[in-house]
């Protein structure tokens, strides 16, 4: 049976139950970078002012991470998407919404990406807490 | 194996079951159904038999008993005309402010009343109008969308809407009496907790109760999309308003409680005068503005993205073709909701946070542009890809993306902090905020109902007075409120009941006062046409050539919505699937027959909506309607220091909640499985998490979680804001006592969960565990409360014990529900409603209890630990 394309094809995309939480794993990094960086930026600056230096690095140490998994997640979702196989013949199977939640994870990776950039600008700018 | 209508192969439908706790039958013949089964044409006899079962099942009750249905197009008429409604009293209200604003040292309204118009017509418009009518058009076009007959709780959704109708009647009756709440729609303290009067008592529980509803309606919304999407709809082929609907869902969740969390506090400062905002007891007036903002953000989107999502709706249909970049509105829907939990404090741009904090909120409300535009350039990207034909609801569109797209760039503008230091609470502020809601709320709602009144109503609205309306509205918008940008610059504060006259705001303000008028003779406009008689003419069936489900309800006013629930599998199937009408309407497809006599729909698979039940619904009932009389009568009568009466109406509140469960949920079958059509054989008692009611508890704790956090979370903010917390030499929680509560409650949990097994397993002694689990929950509950009483804590004195004991009142309270459902799980073994086959309440109480157990550990840690490493 297995030389069947089509049931080959629905035991390899058989329901995938976590996909749709796959999809906000993008996000869900750029939740958990701001809010590390928020809360360390707040703890530091209320009570260790001066900690600034090590609060700058403690973010970049974070960030950087934190673009890592990003850019791991996006790589993962490209080759579900798989962008270069146009092959019609296959078309509205399961193999469809594989692609399609691939393409939709690899989408929300980049305003994940650019999110998290965008939190750890003001550590890299601010020399100061005030 | 054969090929069936897609190409796709025919298989059995039992694969891809095998859910943990489902007992049920699985699921049996072919799936998905082959085009030969689907060309067999369906005896006429048969045919009308079927229709006459469904048409008696389905019958609206008729007289005043009209009232006691639960059925979505009745619940959601009634929602989205007392939302309308609301709307118009809001809107009266900005009409008397304006023209008491037309001229310098106006004497129209007093400055009290003044405060008391703009409070309500803020809270109004957004706690009344723009997030009910959200839950209201979903509840009305969403089963229609997804080819369901119904959401899977109809009388939830009842329930939800008489909470809403008491609770909106009661605040906005306020401003009748002069007591209506006058601190501003966000209620900040002090002002606000030391306001003399009952006003702001009034709008704290007034939309507590709504906001209790409004999550009823987010779980409902969620389970909907999730699992009555009709077989074979993939979720890449969801309506995008199914997407927008699960994203905004979810936002609910994670949005309301952390402001359910803060009016309890402010009500226990209100009440009980525990010091939570108190700056000379230790509190912290900003926490309030936290908690409130955490809420207040993501609720512009809350309120932005169902009404993009009607764009969504609209744009194809004008372009006449199928919407282009489909999985980038997906990615810009979801992206912005979660980005828009990123944006709170440039609310508190000017409460003196650090500015590195203020950097990286300034930041993400600049990325949180990226999502939002992507949709709006999907959008016209379909236009210029399409042959537009310009209807008048995508005139309306097109009016709300001009709108939207100038408050989105002042939206820019105002992110920048040292930019918002300047225009912070002056008339640009008033000015961005209706830019962005007029554009990206009320224009493509009011494109919504004149798009979808054929599908509700079966009429059409005036295209002539739609034009007219239009353009009113559309001209009157912008001339009072570009003005309004100039206004702020200028330098006039908001909030402030009148001006002088020698600051050069005078014509200006004239100009506003003026246009406000235009913009109320266009609503005038709009209102006469959706209320006038339209004679008994029915439109044609999809008179704009839709392409997608909803387009396919049934005409000549039948109640059952669609005559059979078709196999989809594709995403405009009246364009993309030949012959779909024609059979649906034979009842050549799933659920053609109602032979049992009861009201069902289908449920399927969360991914690839695989058909797994049938389920059955509840039918027309006063008994939600007494449950939120009652709940009503909770939140309403404590504004009046009545709490002996507000009691009763809260024991009778859970009385009528538990009469109602026990009658109408989760009731055994008359047989195991029934026939779905087209061969299929599906079960219709299902429990576990192959059932819809756990899959309601899930989320319901998900966000009952948030609040929780949400309190846990003041308690490290008071941490990170004061240097006298907790005070030094202060008296802590008992360890011992705190430790023995865990234990009790964990002990508890295991016994449910042994209870759970043993009646499944057919053993002994399901009941006897249960019973034993009753104790052990009052000992948790009743050790907890001594942990703190016996050190002699006293929230009143600091709000380092009032913030310990919230948590305890919090987790006491989850331990008297937990206990309540043991009991009713006890008594569904004894009399039989619950059998070894039949426990879906016993899956879903012990989910609630794997919720509370963290609970109860996050509570005790907080309580006997963390503080002494503070």
């Amino acid at each position: 049976m297995i030389d069947d394309p089509t049931l080959e094809q629905e035991q390899e995309f058989a329901e995938e139950e976590a996909s749709l939480i796959k999809l906000t794993f993008g996000p869900l990094i750029w939740a958990a970078h701001f809010v590390l960086s928020y809360g360390a930026a707040a703890v530091v600056c209320a009570k260790f002012p001066a900690a600034i230096a090590p609060l700058r690095w403690a973010i970049a140490g974070v960030t950087l991470p934190a673009l890592a998994g990003i850019l791991w997640l996006a790589w993962l979702a490209w080759r579900q998407w798989d962008f270069f196989d146009r092959d019609e013949s296959h078309d509205r199977s399961g193999e469809r919404r594989h692609e399609f939640l691939g393409q939709a994870a690899f989408l929300l990776t980049v305003p994940s990406f650019i999110g998290t950039v965008y939190t750890a600008l003001p550590a890299l700018f601010a020399g100061t807490c005030r | 194996m054969t090929a069936d209508a897609t190409g796709e192969a025919t298989g059995d439908a039992t694969r891809g079951h095998g859910r943990f706790g489902t007992d049920a039958p699985p699921p049996q013949g072919p799936f998905p159904p082959t085009e030969a089964m689907l060309s067999e044409p369906v005896p006429g006899d048969v045919a009308r038999a079927q229709e006459d079962r469904l048409r008696r099942v389905w019958k609206t009750p008729e007289g005043w008993r009209y009232f006691s249905d639960v059925n979505n197009t009745s619940v959601g008429r009634w929602y989205c005309l007392t939302a309308f409604f609301f709307m118009l009293c809001a809107g009266v209200l900005a009409l008397l402010m304006r023209l008491q604003l037309a001229v310098p040292g106006n004497d129209l309204l007093s400055a009290d009343r003044f405060n008391q118009f703009f409070t309500l017509h803020g809270s109004a418009m957004m706690f009344l109008f723009a997030v009910p009518i959200f839950e209201a058009v979903s509840i009305l076009i969403l089963p229609a969308l997804l080819g369901a007959r119904d959401l899977p709780f109809p009388r939830l959704s009842a329930y939800g809407y008489w909470c809403f109708l008491i609770g909106g009647i009661f605040v906005m009756g306020s401003v009748l009496f002069d007591v209506a709440p006058r601190s501003g729609w966000f209620m900040y303290p002090p002002l606000a907790t030391e306001d003399e009067g009952i006003g702001s008592d009034i709008w704290l529980l007034g939309l507590s109760f709504i906001e209790v509803a409004s999550i009823a309606a987010a779980v409902e919304l969620i389970v909907g999309v999730l699992k009555c999407r009709p077989p074979g709809m993939r979720v890449n082929l969801m309506p995008l308003y199914a997407w927008y609907v699960l994203v905004v869902g979810g936002m609910i969740l994670f949005a309301f409680p952390p402001l359910i969390a803060g009016d309890l506090l402010f009500e226990l400062e209100r009440s009980l005068d525990w010091p939570f905002f108190d700056a000379a007891r230790g509190g912290d007036p900003v926490l309030w503005q936290h908690l409130f903002w955490i809420f207040g953000h993501p609720e512009v989107y809350i309120v932005f993205l169902p009404s993009i999502a009607l764009a969504a709706m609209i744009v194809p249909t004008a372009a006449r073709r199928p919407i282009l970049g489909y999985s980038w509105i997906v990615l810009s829907a979801v992206g912005t909701g979660f980005l828009s939990f990123g944006l709170w404090v440039h609310h508190m741009f000017t409460t003196g946070l650090p500015t590195l904090s203020l950097g990286f909120f300034s930041a993400a409300s600049e990325a949180v542009v990226i999502p939002t535009g992507v949709q709006l350039f999907a959008f016209v990207a379909t236009l210029m890809a399409g042959r537009v034909k310009m209807s008048l609801p995508m005139l309306w569109i097109a009016g709300a993306l001009a709108i939207f797209t100038a408050g989105g760039l002042t939206g820019v503008m105002v992110a920048i902090a040292p930019f918002d230091w300047q225009v912070h609470d002056t008339y640009f502020i008033v000015a961005h905020l209706h830019y962005t809601l007029f554009g990206g709320m009320v224009f493509p709602v009011i494109g919504g109902v004149y798009y979808f009144f054929p599908v509700i109503t079966g009429k059409e609205l005036s295209n002539r007075l739609g034009r007219w309306a239009f353009w009113l509205i559309f001209a009157g918008f912008n001339l009072a409120f570009l003005p309004m940008h100039l206004t702020g610059l200028k330098g006039m504060p908001r909030r402030v009941f009148t001006y002088p006259g020698d600051l050069g705001l005078n014509w200006l303000n004239l100009v506003s006062t003026v246009a406000s008028f235009v913009i109320a003779a266009g609503f005038a406009v709009f209102l006469w046409d959706l209320l006038r008689p339209k004679g008994s003419r029915r439109t044609p069936r999809n008179p704009y050539d839709a392409g997608t489900l909803e387009w396919s309800q049934s005409p000549e006013g039948e109640t059952w919505g669609v005559r059979s629930i078709p196999y989809i599998h594709t995403r405009y199937p009246l364009w993309q699937q030949e012959r779909i009408l024609e059979r649906m309407d034979a009842g050549r497809y799933y659920l053609p027959d109602a032979e049992a006599g009861q009201r069902e729909t289908i449920i399927t698979s969360v991914i690839d909506a695989r058909p797994l039940q049938v389920l059955r619904l509840s039918g027309p009932t006063w008994v939600t309607m007494l449950a939120a009389l009652f709940t009503g009568g909770t939140f309403i009568l404590p504004t009046f220091k009545m709490y002996a009466p507000a009691l009763i109406c809260g024991v009778l509140a859970a009385m009528t909640v538990l009469y109602w469960l026990w009658t109408a949920t989760a009731r055994i079958p008359e047989r195991e499985t029934v026939d779905a059509g087209l061969g299929l054989k599906l079960p219709v008692y299902v429990s576990g998490s192959g059932s819809v009611g756990w899959w309601a508890m899930w989320i319901t704790m998900l966000g009952d979680s948030t609040a929780f956090a949400s309190l846990v979370f003041g308690v490290f903010f008071y941490w990170t804001a004061r240097s006298d917390y907790p005070p030094p030499g202060s008296d802590h929680a008992d360890p011992w006592l705190a430790g023995a509560a865990l234990a009790a409650a964990l002990l508890s949990w295991g016994l449910t969960l042994v209870a759970r097994g043993l009646n499944r397993r057919r053993r002994r002694g399901a009941r006897l565990a249960l019973a034993a689990a009753l104790p052990a929950t009052m000992a948790a509950g009743a050790a907890l409360f001594y942990a703190l009483r016996l050190p002699g804590l006293d929230p009143v004195t600091h709000v380092y014990p009032a913030s310990m004991w919230v948590l305890v009142v919090w987790a006491g309270a989850h331990l008297g529900l937990g206990l309540v459902m043991q009991g009713y799980c006890l008594a569904g073994l004894t009399f039989g409603r619950i059998t070894p086959r039949h426990d879906a309440p016993m899956w879903n109480v012990s989910l609630y209890w794997h919720f509370l157990a963290l609970t109860m550990l996050v509570t005790v840690a907080t309580l006997a630990v963390v503080p002494r490493v503070m």
